[in-house]
């Protein structure tokens, strides 16, 4: 696996390449907007991990540009200031993100559930699930949860589909709104309240505190997917 | 001289009068009665005429009497010595009457007239005095100098105090200014005194340019074109005196924004001391342990155990995490207290925001102390969720780290007519009385919790965060000991549910 880090930090660079190398990625590193964006044109990588403030311009026109070619997986990582920009980052196809300070542990996570959805807009999309007794079979129209089956109303499947086939990576709520309600819908926020509350309260042991569909507050929602 | 068609007409009409009046009682009343008739009529006129004119006709009407009335009729000679005297004492009246008359009309006009101009001053005076920006009456003081000069005048008024240059930014510029205009202007203003006709200083200007001077300088400048060869000096005192009120006005609002600016700042900068030191403190302590403990793993890491070695890190993991977190307040705190704060508001579920916060609270909460309870069928709020989430962060941060290692922390929401109370509950000592307002001020703590660390700003930016939702944090005592921070947020009519359930 070929990594590439964009990152203008030098001691950050180096701590994250470091930790990459160590999980065994091949780890190419960039510390400017030209430098990423060479790399990432000739050198064939399999993901990148991309900050937003560098030097000789945003990282957005990185992400630009990969969309524009390959389905190149895109790990945005960014300060807090930034918050505005991320969402724009992950609906305009960005993977996922992280806030920085951000622990090493968090993007390794991150960085293997982007992997294994590498790819997963050109071959065949997820259609199953299975985690923690939730096993949900997009194909078939099934969900099961202990091994009972779960009624579902079709907009429950709708959106629970929706976040399987993106299962560990965050799914902005306007993504979510598009995709289930419908491109009109997206700034219907309350629609997701409702029915993701509905969700809750069928598929997890405490509503209050859930173990599988997490809030990311002000992003959107992620299904869980431990590995 | 001028004369008001109205007026003339009825002089005439007194005069023709007269003359009818005369020419009925001509041969049945002698000379001198007639010549009471002409008195009669020459002083009605003079009531509307101007002297000259009512003179110049009277002496002409005591020829008419000659040539009429006086024997021998149809001539100007006098035959008799008493006519002659006659025509002369009446001649005299008729004169003295136009005379007395137009210079009493002509008192009467120049009181109308200073009773007008002390008018117009009370008035402009009154305008500005209800105004907070002079600027805004600035057309009303060329509509009344216009007034005076029959012609448009030019105003240059300062926005602020007087600029390094002349630059035409700083000040607001009413009516058509040529350059040489302009720098007559700017000239008078930095001088602040008057140029043009009768002032003694550039008198061949076809224009008096006043200043609009305040005790100190001026801040603004009038161009008012006037007749060079016959100046006006009490018209431009006049004029002068509207401009000096207008300079007067724009120095007090000028000293409003200054010392308003001046209070910002203060305030400003008491803020920002407070901020400095809360950060010089908490954020040094941490600090001091991450580098504590990086160092020694860096010198001395051979020789640690590999027990050792993992606590060091361990140390160095939550420390920097507790970093982070006061950062993210310190900022937070900064922002919010800037003016014109704009919250991320959307509609956002109390059950999602406290299950995100309780899940991220279990990091630090490993014996599960913390638990949540909601209300069932709360309402939707609208509001910021990181904000929110940030503001949960923190009390649930600071019930952990006051109350002791086994006590229960609660999270409650539930609604309140038209608010949403999110309660954090701890078992903590309390907060004694006196501390319950201070502990939201920035660096405050509880008294006795010397060794304990990093409340400094979290409750500041709590109340902060409520407060930008227009909402509230309180502090209320617990029956049986420990403290509870409510947030008190009000809720607003949420938009309508999706409709019917679409078909799969």
């Amino acid at each position: 696996m070929k990594l590439l880090l964009v990152e203008d930090d030098r001691e950050l660079r180096r701590t994250l390449a470091d930790a990459m190398a160590v999980e065994g990625y091949e780890v190419l590193t960039a510390a400017s907007l030209s430098e990423g964006m060479a790399l990432a044109r000739h050198a064939d990588v399999d993901l990148v991990v991309l900050d937003l403030g560098l030097p000789d311009g945003d990282g957005e026109a990185l992400l630009d540009a990969l969309r524009h070619r390959q389905g190149t997986p895109v790990l945005v990582i960014s300060a807090r200031q930034a918050e505005g920009q991320k969402i724009r980052l992950l609906d305009a196809g960005a993977d996922d993100y992280l806030v920085k300070p951000f622990s090493v542990g968090e993007l390794l996570a991150r960085l293997r559930v982007a992997l294994r959805h590498r790819g997963t807009s050109v071959h065949a999309a997820v259609t199953r699930y299975a985690q923690g007794g939730l096993e949900v079979d997009l194909e078939a129209h099934r969900v099961a949860l202990h091994g009972e089956p779960v009624h579902l109303t079709p907009t429950e499947f709708r959106l629970l589909a929706r976040l399987v086939r993106s299962a560990g990576r965050v799914v902005t709520h306007r993504q979510l709104l598009a995709d289930v309600w419908g491109p009109e819908f997206t700034e219907h926020t309350h629609y997701l309240r409702l029915y993701m509350g509905q969700l809750r309260a069928k598929l997890e042991a405490d509503p209050t505190e859930p173990q599988r569909l997490l809030t990311e507050p002000g992003v959107g929602y992620r299904l869980v997917d431990t590995d | 001289m001028k004369i008001n068609p109205r007026r003339g007409a009825l002089a005439l009409l007194a005069w023709a009068s007269a003359w009818t009046a005369m020419l009925a009682v001509d041969g049945h009343v002698d000379l001198a009665n007639l010549a009471m008739l002409l008195v009669l009529g020459s002083t009605v006129a003079a009531l509307w005429l101007p002297a000259p004119v009512s003179m110049a006709a009277a002496a002409v009407q005591v020829l008419a009497f000659n040539w009429v009335f006086v024997p021998p009729r149809g001539t100007f000679s006098i035959d008799l010595r008493q006519h002659a005297l006659l025509l002369g004492a009446l001649l005299a009246v008729n004169l003295l009457v136009a005379a007395l008359m137009g210079r009493l009309r002509v008192q009467a006009d120049r009181a109308r007239h200073h009773a007008r101009l002390a008018d117009q001053l009370r008035t402009f005076g009154e305008a500005l005095r209800d105004t907070g920006d002079p600027l805004a009456r600035a057309p009303m003081l060329r509509e009344a100098l216009s007034d005076l000069a029959q012609a448009p005048v030019t105003l240059l008024l300062l926005r602020a105090g007087v600029p390094a240059t002349d630059d035409a930014d700083a000040a607001l510029c009413l009516g058509e200014a040529d350059a040489d205009t302009l720098a007559g202007l700017w000239l008078a203003l930095r001088q602040s005194t008057a140029l043009g006709p009768g002032t003694g200083r550039h008198d061949e200007l076809g224009a008096w340019i006043l200043p609009m001077r305040t005790r100190q300088g001026s801040l603004g400048a009038a161009c008012v074109p006037v007749d060079r060869d016959r100046p006006d000096d009490a018209l431009r005192a006049h004029a002068q005196a509207l401009c000096d009120q207008m300079g007067q006005a724009l120095q007090r609002a000028l000293a409003a924004r200054q010392e308003r600016e001046a209070r910002e700042q203060a305030q400003a900068q008491g803020v920002r001391n407070a901020l400095l030191a809360a950060i010089s403190h908490d954020h040094r302590t941490p600090l001091a342990t991450i580098l504590g403990a990086a160092s020694s793993l860096h010198d001395q890491g051979e020789r640690l155990a590999p027990e050792q070695r993992r606590r060091l890190a361990a140390t160095i993991v939550d420390e920097a995490g507790q970093l982070a977190r006061l950062t993210d307040n310190t900022l937070q705190l900064a922002r919010l207290d800037a003016p014109g704060v704009q919250l991320q508001l959307d509609w956002e579920s109390a059950e999602e925001i406290v299950g995100s916060a309780l899940r991220r609270a279990r990091l630090r909460d490993p014996q599960r102390r913390v638990r949540a309870r909601l209300e069932p069928g709360l309402p939707l709020l609208r509001c910021d969720a990181l904000l929110l989430s940030q503001l949960l962060d923190n009390l649930i941060d600071n019930a952990l780290k006051y109350s002791p290692a086994e006590a229960p922390v609660e999270i409650l929401v539930r609604q309140q007519g038209a608010a949403v109370v999110i309660a954090v509950r701890d078992r903590g000592p309390g907060v004694p009385p006196a501390q319950r307002e201070r502990v939201f001020e920035v660096f405050q703590r509880g008294s006795d919790a010397g060794q304990r660390r990093g409340a400094g700003v979290g409750l500041a930016v709590c109340r902060a965060i409520a407060r930008a939702h227009g909402g509230e944090l309180r502090l209320r005592p617990r029956g049986h000991g420990g403290s509870s921070f409510e947030c008190v947020l009000p809720t607003v009519e949420p938009p309508p549910a999706p409709g019917e359930e679409p078909g799969p």
